[in-house]
């Protein structure tokens, strides 16, 4: 079925480019059998020493337990949860949590939620239909772009299409950024200006696989016909290749143009079936599915595993190994090519297991430094030496604001299981209202003074997160008459960590302005501590 | 300031003890303040040309939809395409207007006609996106629109007044008006008004009182200050920055009242609701604002052309020459620059709803005031308004000499990553003969 | 008689010309008609000619929005605020002179040719002595401004066929009826469903009374428009027509539509009120009789292109049309 032609020069440079990129591999010198936590940190630490860089220490208890599980949770610890990690002395107890965690309801609903906001881009619809299922039994990154390209109504992965299918550019560009990391418009209209492999072929051959899908309906349909002309700069006009980024061109069958009876005769075909809501039938030759196989072939899915790798390392570290994330080409080299290369090739070797890639860069030591740098100049960040501090998503930021507020009592150390886990979901469920509210971040995310506006003054803070009431956090605080005891209970739970001495200090004097009003004393420190950027960030 | 004290909050007699977060702060030595900002230029010292241009201002009328450039700023009387409508004469000698705009014809001195633009967008989405950007979108990288540009390059980073503000109180093609500050972050995107006359969350909250509310502040300032301790981030700069302006924009609530304005000046803006939003743009940049849209909204006159124009032409007529009599009278024009501009223009050629449709080969936009050439005509369309005749310009253009004209460099670039992104697409060049 | 039968109505000729005709008046008992026209003219030709031959008649300076023929002369108003009286014989300009000082939209002209009354967005009626050219009367009583302080309109005008009276309908749906002879205003009819205003999307306005007509015993009125719309981008609205006993201030009739969208432009009763005639459009254009005895549709036609205006023959079997880049001629007794 696949034939490479070398059907144009810059399809020849394009394929030189892999090349060199598959010779990395060949010299990758991490053998397979290593935890990936253990390479991750071989190859950072490398370019450290290289660089004469000390690295920040490593976070403490507290820190690393709310780190981790907002990344893998989707919120921070319970008062009782950040208590009980840090009196234990249990030795693995980190690689213990995070075992937990990821076995945890909620860690499949959180890499659902990322996912989702990952494949939509803000677009309208969503995918947690079928993301949900998918993230609970961990399917393999591969077989869900497969299902997304195949895009089945009946699983609700047809949304990714769907959402874009008005516009085959953006589709084909969107899937080229999302799965190969590599973007492309630029070359719609051109030949790459910085990128000489990035040719107008490139762009068109990519949205060559997506021309002949189109809505009937509520269904999505592929035609057997339909080529992709485009103009090059000099104004010739071009059939698009079916061509993969890779520069490899598939070979299909003939398909020639429908007369203008058969388009009718097509067209009252597609009423009917509309009209009945049922799908239009399948084409004997589907281009979206050969994208689905190439992108996957073994010589080929050096874009696909690569990307996805570099996706969650951006998640986790706040900075992708390659940035910006759709720019993977080679004159954007990764700053740790051997690491990007070994993590890719390992993703691969284990049926594209994206829980065993999350575990185990959560538990390197370059994951779990602190994000504080006492020294004079911050070291580059794509050394990652200190770790980042990263905005919240809204989901996390509503339901960690959420668990903050409600009185400790809640979540007893004692409650776990089943039991625990529903409740953190009604919190989840409960936090959605106002996640709306929060902006979804981006990268060089900047904190707007609509939201500072909305938590000075927006009605909706008192009454969700400061109400006098016996589940809430203010309620409980109200009832205590020691201030030390009030400023203890409200930190832990805010920050989930105990307060420093001379934090302790100033908020128990801050305290003693309020002494005739207890509830007033309680909702002014509560909307302090959680105003503070400490609880807006993932530090 | 004066608050009761039923609930048991600060009261009046407290207010000395708010001294406690000082005296606080000097005498625990790890609680020092933090740097507040790592992120503005306009913090390190200011060169001339920065101060200069900080006290310049821009107010956008959005006319959403499609305004008609033949029942504007370029009439084609007598023509086939001309519709009904007839030139008249302006205060310049040579310059022609249509009559639905008598007031502003009395006003052209101020005033640059750009007849000339061919931007090939022809539907509403697309057309805004690029007359708001100035370029074409793209998928992968967010750019900021005009407003956004603006506020960064103008805006004071402690400002007390808000620096984009976009009023669209229509719901029609409102998405398509939104605004966006893409890569400048959410620091430079528009307060965004609908259907209220005030931005939301200006005010304090019911059950709280004016010292309450300052001390929290001020306790949540202390804590998260240290946090910034040892931390660097232009994120978490912005998290701080965006706090510290609130109590300057919530100062800032009556700019949004006009009820205190004299009847005289109402009358000038007329009763409409684009009157009056106009009317506070006009408080706004007064204030210190930089960027004030005002969305019109919606032209799209595919039927009844001539009778939709009678009635928003009428009213843009009326408020925008209301506008500039205003400006002028406080001394604030040769400040200010007043902006027309649309998506697109509509067709030449009369439907048989006598509507007009979209069309993007030639249409115009005017620029008022503030380092603009009044009195002047850029390019021209061809008889009958079917294409450019001279002159023809897309909307980079445009933006180049809006920049120009408010005295930024268009060629300044942003640097995503590694990417330069410069204020106009490379090799745009400002139109000179509009500058004054 | 009953030769007449709407179910017959027939397209008997089509003329392409350049531009819109936006109004027509009959030379009776003849084809000869008289078109206003969008390149600012009249012609005038026979529409039933093999080859008709217009000759063109210039002196407006904007549309021309209305035709009537009144005792010797063919007069004509338009959107330049004129009104233009013209010999037929010759085709010399008569008269010209500065009516009112916005759009003329419509005129009407008595049976006996002895008045001719013209309305515009200025919002005034008035009556003029054809043989003199004089101003015999305003009428005063439509507002100059919408509720929503926009500029108003006012689109049409009728004089009952006993002469006695005229009526004018507006932009936000309010119609007058006048004694002609002392200018007293006799009746004020609401028609709001007329006038669509969007608040909310769009904040402006369409729609407006567009036509008007008595029948022949001058105790109905007709009054024609479009109904409520919800895209007022596009005339999106039913093809609507109201019908009073304006005497007692009570509608007797109300046709909301179903088929076609658009504005009734012009609205006519057949000779012996047998039927009621309506005409207009969108993008397209329709034709449509009622029964106002029995409060029904007889029926209903597309036309070949937006009816701006028409006028019914002696007979009421033929209908002369002028419209969106043509005319048209219907007839209900053609073999």
């Amino acid at each position: 079925m696949r034939l490479l032609l070398p059907i144009s020069a810059s399809v020849l440079f394009c394929l030189s480019a892999v090349s060199v990129a598959e010779a990395e591999d060949e010299d990758a010198p991490a053998p397979a059998n290593v935890e990936i936590h253990e390479v991750v940190d071989r190859y950072v630490d490398e370019q450290l020493k290289a660089a004469a860089i000390t690295p920040a220490l490593q976070a403490d208890d507290a820190n690393l337990l709310r780190r981790t599980m907002l990344d893998l949770v989707g919120r921070a610890p319970t008062s009782a949860e950040a208590t009980a990690f840090m009196a234990s002395d249990e030795t693995g107890k980190r690689e213990f949590t995070v075992d937990r965690l990821i076995a945890s309801s909620s860690f499949a609903r959180h890499q659902a939620n990322e996912l989702n906001t990952m494949l939509m881009q803000g677009g309208s619809g969503d995918l947690l239909k079928y993301l949900g299922p998918a993230t609970a039994e961990n399917r393999p990154w591969n077989k869900m772009f497969r299902d997304l390209l195949a895009a089945d109504p009946e699983s609700g992965a047809d949304q990714f299409l769907k959402s874009r299918v008005k516009d085959l550019d953006r589709l084909a560009n969107d899937t080229s950024v999302i799965f190969f990391g590599v973007n492309v418009s630029c070359a719609q209209c051109h030949d790459h200006p910085l990128v000489t492999e990035w040719t107008q072929s490139h762009f068109f051959g990519m949205k060559s696989f997506f021309s002949r899908t189109f809505e009937n309906g509520d269904f999505l349909g592929e035609r057997d016909y339909g080529l992709v002309k485009f103009q090059t700069t000099e104004g010739e006009e071009q059939v698009a290749p079916l061509m993969f980024l890779t520069g490899t061109v598939l070979e299909e069958p003939e398909s020639s143009e429908p007369t203008d009876e058969q388009k009718k005769e097509e067209k009252k075909q597609l009423e009917e079936l509309k009209k009945n809501k049922q799908p239009p039938p399948a084409p004997s030759f589907s281009r979206r599915e050969q994208l689905a196989s190439v992108a996957l072939e073994e010589d080929e899915n050096i874009y696909f595993s690569r990307s996805i790798v570099n996706r969650i390392w951006y998640r986790l570290f706040g900075r992708g190994l390659v940035a910006p994330v759709d720019q993977m080409h080679p004159e954007n080299p990764a700053s740790h090519p051997e690491l990007l290369a070994w993590l890719a090739r390992d993703l691969v070797e284990h049926d594209y297991d994206l829980q065993r890639l999350i575990r185990g860069l959560v538990l390197s030591n370059a994951y779990s430094r602190s994000s504080r740098w006492d020294g004079d100049d911050s070291p580059s960040p794509e050394l990652f030496a200190v770790a980042m501090v990263r905005p919240l998503t809204p989901a996390q930021y509503a339901t960690s604001l959420r668990i903050a507020s409600m009185n400790p009592s809640w979540f007893p150390e004692e409650l776990t299981g089943e039991e625990f886990e529903k409740r953190i979901e009604q919190v989840e469920n409960s936090a959605r209202g106002f996640a709306r509210m929060i902006e979804q971040p981006s990268e060089d995310f900047q904190v707007s003074v609509t939201e500072a506006l909305l938590f000075n003054n927006n009605q909706r803070i008192t009454s969700e997160f400061l109400r006098d009431a016996g589940d809430s956090l203010v309620g409980k605080l109200k009832t205590i008459e020691d201030p030390k005891q009030v400023v203890d209970i409200a930190v832990r739970n805010v920050f989930a960590r105990p307060a420093s001495d001379d934090e302790a200090r100033v908020l128990v004097e801050y305290l003693s302005q309020y002494k005739e009003n207890r509830l007033i004393a309680a909702q002014q420190l509560v909307w302090a501590l959680m105003t503070t950027n400490e609880v807006r960030f993932n530090y | 300031m004066t608050r009761r004290n039923s609930s048991g909050g600060l009261s009046d007699q407290a207010i000395s003890r708010r001294s406690f977060l000082g005296s606080t702060l000097a005498t625990t030595a790890v609680l020092t303040a933090a740097d507040m900002t790592v992120l503005d230029a306009l913090q390190s010292p200011a060169m001339a040309e920065e101060l200069k241009r900080k006290d310049k201002r821009v107010i956008v009328f959005w006319l959403a939809g499609g305004a008609s450039q033949l029942e504007t700023w370029d009439p084609k009387p007598g023509r086939p395409t001309g519709g009904p409508y007839r030139a008249i004469q302006t205060n310049v000698p040579g310059i022609q207007i249509s009559e639905l705009m008598p007031k502003m014809s009395q006003r052209l001195q101020h005033t640059s006609i750009i007849r000339s633009l061919n931007t090939k967008i022809g539907d509403h989405g697309g057309g805004a996106t690029l007359m708001h950007l100035g370029r074409r979108d793209e998928s992968a990288l967010k750019l900021p629109d005009l407003g956004a540009m603006i506020a960064r390059e103008m805006g004071q980073i402690d400002s007390a007044v808000p620096d984009y503000v976009a009023f669209y109180t229509a719901t029609e093609g409102r998405g398509g008006g939104t605004g966006q500050s893409g890569f400048l972050g959410a620091r430079y995107a528009p307060m965004f008004l609908t259907t209220e006359s005030k931005p939301a969350d200006l005010s304090l909250p019911p059950g709280i009182g004016e010292i309450d509310h300052q001390t929290r502040a001020d306790l949540r300032q202390l804590l998260s200050n240290r946090f910034s301790e040892g931390r660097k981030s232009s994120s978490l700069g912005s998290h701080n920055e965006a706090y510290a302006r609130v109590r300057g924009l919530m100062s800032s609530e009556q700019l949004f009242d006009i009820s205190g304005e004299p009847q005289s000046i109402r009358d000038q803006y007329g009763p409409t609701l684009f009157g009056e939003q106009t009317l506070v743009a006009r408080r706004l940049i007064e204030a210190g604002t930089p960027f004030v849209k005002v969305s019109r909204a919606w032209w799209d006159s595919h039927g009844q052309n001539f009778e939709t124009h009678l009635e928003l032409v009428t009213e843009l007529d009326h408020v925008m020459s209301g506008l500039l009599d205003d400006l002028e009278q406080r001394g604030l024009l040769d400040n200010t620059l007043v902006i027309t501009m649309s998506e697109f223009g509509r067709t030449p050629n009369i439907n048989a709803s006598l509507g007009r449709d979209h069309f993007a080969s030639a249409w115009s936009v005017s620029l008022t005031g503030c380092g603009i050439k009044g009195g002047s005509v850029y390019g021209k369309s061809d008889e009958d308004g079917q294409t450019v005749a001279d002159g023809e310009i897309g909307a980079a253009q445009v933006f180049a000499t809006i920049f120009h004209a408010l005295g930024i460099d268009h060629e300044k670039e942003y640097y995503v990553g590694v990417r330069p992104v410069p204020l106009t697409d490379p090799g745009t060049e400002p139109l000179k003969e509009v500058i004054a | 008689m009953n030769a007449l039968d709407p179910n017959k109505l027939k397209v008997v000729k089509e003329v392409g010309r350049p531009g819109v005709l936006l109004a027509v008046a009959q030379q009776p008992a003849s084809s000869r008609l008289f078109f206003g026209a969008s390149d600012f003219k009249v012609h005038d030709f026979d529409v039933m000619a093999e080859k008709p031959e217009p000759v063109e008649y210039a002196g407006h300076e904007s549309y021309v929005t209305g035709v009537v023929l009144a005792g010797k002369y063919m007069i004509s108003g338009g959107y330049d605020g004129r009104l233009i009286w013209w010999d037929t014989e010759t085709k010399q300009q008569v008269r010209s002179i500065l009516a009112h000082s916005r759009w003329i939209r419509d005129l009407a002209a008595t049976p006996n040719g002895k008045h001719v009354v013209s309305v515009a967005d200025d919002m005034v009626c008035r009556i003029w002595d054809v043989a003199s050219g004089k101003l015999v009367r305003d009428l005063l009583g439509h507002d100059s401004r919408t509720p929503n302080h926009f500029p108003s309109m006012l689109y049409a005008c009728a004089i009952s066929p006993d002469g006695r009276y005229i009526a004018t309908g507006d932009r936000v749906g309010k119609n007058i009826v006048w004694d002609l002879a002392n200018g007293r205003r006799l009746a004020t009819l609401e028609t709001p469903i007329m006038y669509t205003w969007d608040p909310k999307a769009r904040i402006h306005s369409i729609g407006g009374v567009r036509s008007l007509a008595f029948s022949s015993d001058s105790s109905l009125l007709a009054v024609g428009g479009m109904g409520q719309v919800g895209n007022i981008d596009h005339l999106g609205g039913l093809a609507r027509v109201e019908v009073f006993n304006w005497q007692k201030a009570e509608r007797t009739h109300e046709f909301a539509g179903d088929e076609y969208n658009g504005l009734v432009e012009r609205l006519a009763f057949a000779p012996k009120d047998q039927w009621l005639l309506a005409a207009g459009g969108d993008n397209a254009g329709f034709i449509k009789f009622f029964d106002l005895s029995a409060s029904k549709l007889i029926k209903q036609d597309k036309a070949p292109m937006h009816v701006h205006d028409f006028v019914l023959n002696e007979n009421g079997g033929t209908i002369y049309a002028a419209g969106h880049g043509k005319a048209v001629v219907w007839s209900l007794d053609a073999a």
